[in-house]
């Protein structure tokens, strides 16, 4: 039999999905430890795990070097990439939001240059040329998007938000509501086909387990 | 200024020996297949003018092509794909033709994607398209024709999955949604996202029955029963008729005994504006995307001027020989059979031996180096060249056999014989 390769992401995400595949009765145990190999094998199931940075899983899954990922939204969002989404796994939720300083709430429209900064240029782009018509400058960030305004960077920035704390602390407001974010189970488009019965099963029991919750 | 001189751009390649060996060897047959079919081949140019391929619909969008002037600064495009230069050939020069045209190509094409997986921004692509017919049994032929390519590649294990985008068509005009929404439902559904499916269609208001139907669009493949399950359903007639064209194109491939590689996919809804009917696409294992792909395009040829239905397909043939390569197919590899070599006595005999060889069907490599037998037999061993004909006279020969490290000495008379 054929192995089955899963891409996770690194990251907060990385011990609820291996809680979930370990749910089904899939062994990554070892992917909690400290060990360096970087793919792991359930011999028994014949699956393989690796874990990759979270804007990569997209890539490994739509080249077929994985057929299953787990990821988040935001990053399937932004990466725009071919390939089946199909489960929400509903943990790690938060929002994708347009904010700035409170004295631009409803008043978006009415700024001539807008210049965003974002970790997110695509999904910027996207949310403020189809939806809402307007031609930005993005100026795209590595992280502490929030400091942008404040420094007279940009006038809004396009960021998740959990809480909404960090927002708040620094004087900022959520100035619109672009997508809500969760993590995803994707799978490679010819992997579905392929390989069917076992991704449906992987799909199914992860469905119920889910449903237990 | 010449910074750039020894690479190559990004997305093209060289093709070294043994690739373009294995390369031109599936060019060969997947040719012969073609050809025993009917479809006669043709070549179109690999410039065109941009104007053929825009289209508000078009498959290829605009920012992917590699564009130019020509010097009365119209734009012109590396071909993306070679099915819009056939559908132009057909429509400008078989205008009065009324009887089906069989077209088939090999050739390159061009695209600014994202490379990976085994895409290139040059890439060869071989297909057939079969113009002037409206049959299942056209659409049929043509997913024979494209499953005898593959296997004549020699890949035995992949599977073919057809689609009836008038099924969705259909479906989408009985719940009453927008062309907009449609276009919404449609890429959710590509995307087999479920979750986004189920709701956009809570947000409708859609007969309780079709909301089912529609939710379970992304999971709607598999075998025969995946039409017998969607039948249960009352359709209006443009969707019923999907499913009976499918029904009667799966009965011929059964027929054709091809139903083992064969799946349905009611779920695939790519480029819904271009193609009108019968829609497939070709998946194996070690590729992670199609490597064929075709259906049924009844209203592109009338863009070029001239009312014709038509069906085809193309295939990639990078993707077939990263498949064969992740499969560990065995492929053939180019070889030398002999090298021949001389000293100046026995120049017109070691063209005589050389011809004559050559004539027997035997690939001969003639040494122009001049160098010693020792330096020979280290070079024929380092390229895999399985025999050294050193030639003295007429009468004279030796031959080294590389492998087995043996010398035996013959006249030509009986080298020729053997």
């Amino acid at each position: 039999m054929r192995y089955l390769t899963v891409a996770l992401s690194k990251g907060r995400l990385t011990e609820l999905s291996v809680e979930l595949f370990e749910a089904i009765g899939l062994d990554c145990t070892e992917l909690k430890g400290s060990s360096r190999k970087l793919i792991l094998t359930d011999e028994k199931n014949k699956v393989k795990f690796f874990l990759a940075k979270p804007s990569d899983v997209p890539t490994y899954v739509e080249y077929g070097a994985a057929d299953l990922g787990i990821v988040g939204k935001d990053t399937l969002l932004e990466e725009g990439r071919h390939l089946y989404e199909v489960l929400n796994l509903g943990f790690a939720a938060c929002r994708m939001v347009v904010a700035g300083p409170a004295e631009l709430q409803g008043k978006l429209d009415q700024l001539n240059n807008i210049r965003v900064a974002t970790k997110y240029p695509r999904i910027a782009r996207e949310y403020f040329e189809l939806k809402r018509r307007e031609s930005i400058e993005v100026i795209k960030l590595n992280g502490s998007v929030e400091l942008a305004p404040l420094v007279g960077l940009s006038e809004v920035i396009v960021d998740l938000v959990e809480s909404g704390r960090t927002l708040k602390e620094n004087g900022l407001v959520v100035l619109d509501h672009i997508a809500d974010i969760s993590a995803r189970l994707v799978v490679n488009r010819v992997s579905m086909k392929m390989e069917s019965e076992r991704i449906n099963n992987i799909v199914d029991g992860i469905r119920k387990e889910l449903e237990k919750r | 200024m010449t910074k750039w001189k020894i690479y190559t751009p990004e997305g093209v390649q060289d093709i070294l020996v043994n690739e373009c060996f294995v390369k031109r060897n599936l060019e060969d047959k997947i040719r012969k297949v073609f050809r025993s079919s009917g479809f006669y081949e043709v070549e179109t140019p690999i410039v065109e003018f941009y104007d053929a391929f825009l289209a508000e619909d078009g498959i290829t969008a605009q920012e992917t092509m590699f564009k130019f002037f020509d010097q009365q600064g119209r734009i012109l495009v590396l071909r993306p794909e070679i099915t819009i230069p056939i559908a132009r050939l057909a429509a400008t020069k078989f205008k009065d033709v009324n009887h089906p045209l069989r077209f088939c190509y090999i050739g390159n094409a061009f695209n600014y994607k994202e490379l990976g997986g085994g895409k290139q921004k040059e890439f060869t692509q071989a297909g057939v398209e079969l113009l002037g017919v409206n049959s299942p049994e056209a659409d049929a032929e043509i997913i024979a024709t494209a499953i005898k390519a593959v296997k004549a590649c020699g890949l035995e294990n992949f599977q073919i999955d057809i689609g009836q985008v008038d099924f969705f068509k259909g479906l989408m005009e009985e719940t009453g949604l927008s062309a907009e929404e449609t276009e919404q439902m449609r890429v959710l559904i590509d995307r087999k996202d479920y979750l986004a499916v189920e709701e956009l269609v809570k947000t409708h208001n859609i007969r309780e029955d079709l909301k089912e139907l529609v939710l379970s669009l992304p999971r709607l493949f598999g075998s025969l029963d995946v039409i017998d399950r969607v039948e249960k359903y009352s359709l209006n007639e443009k969707s019923i008729n999907a499913l009976e064209n499918l029904r009667k194109v799966l009965k011929i491939l059964d027929d054709y005994k091809l139903s083992k590689y064969v799946s349905i996919d009611l779920g695939m809804v790519q480029s819904l504006n271009y193609y009108t009917g019968i829609i497939f696409r070709g998946f194996t294992y070690g590729v992670g995307f199609p490597i064929l792909s075709g259906g049924r395009y009844d209203n592109l040829v009338e863009k070029f001027g001239k009312n014709s239905p038509a069906t085809g397909f193309s295939l990639g043939i990078n993707m077939i020989m990263m498949a064969l390569e992740r499969q560990k197919i065995e492929t053939e590899k180019p070889s030398i059979d002999s090298l021949i070599c001389y000293k100046e006595e026995g120049r017109k005999t070691a063209f005589e031996v050389c011809q004559a060889l050559r004539n027997q069907g035997l690939v001969i490599e003639m040494d122009v180096t001049g160098n010693g037998i020792d330096e020979l037999k280290q070079y024929a061993r380092m390229k895999g060249i399985g025999g050294i004909i050193n030639i003295l006279d007429d009468q004279k020969i030796e031959i080294h056999n590389i492998e087995e490290n043996q010398i035996s000495t013959v006249t030509m008379d009986e080298l020729l014989r053997r």
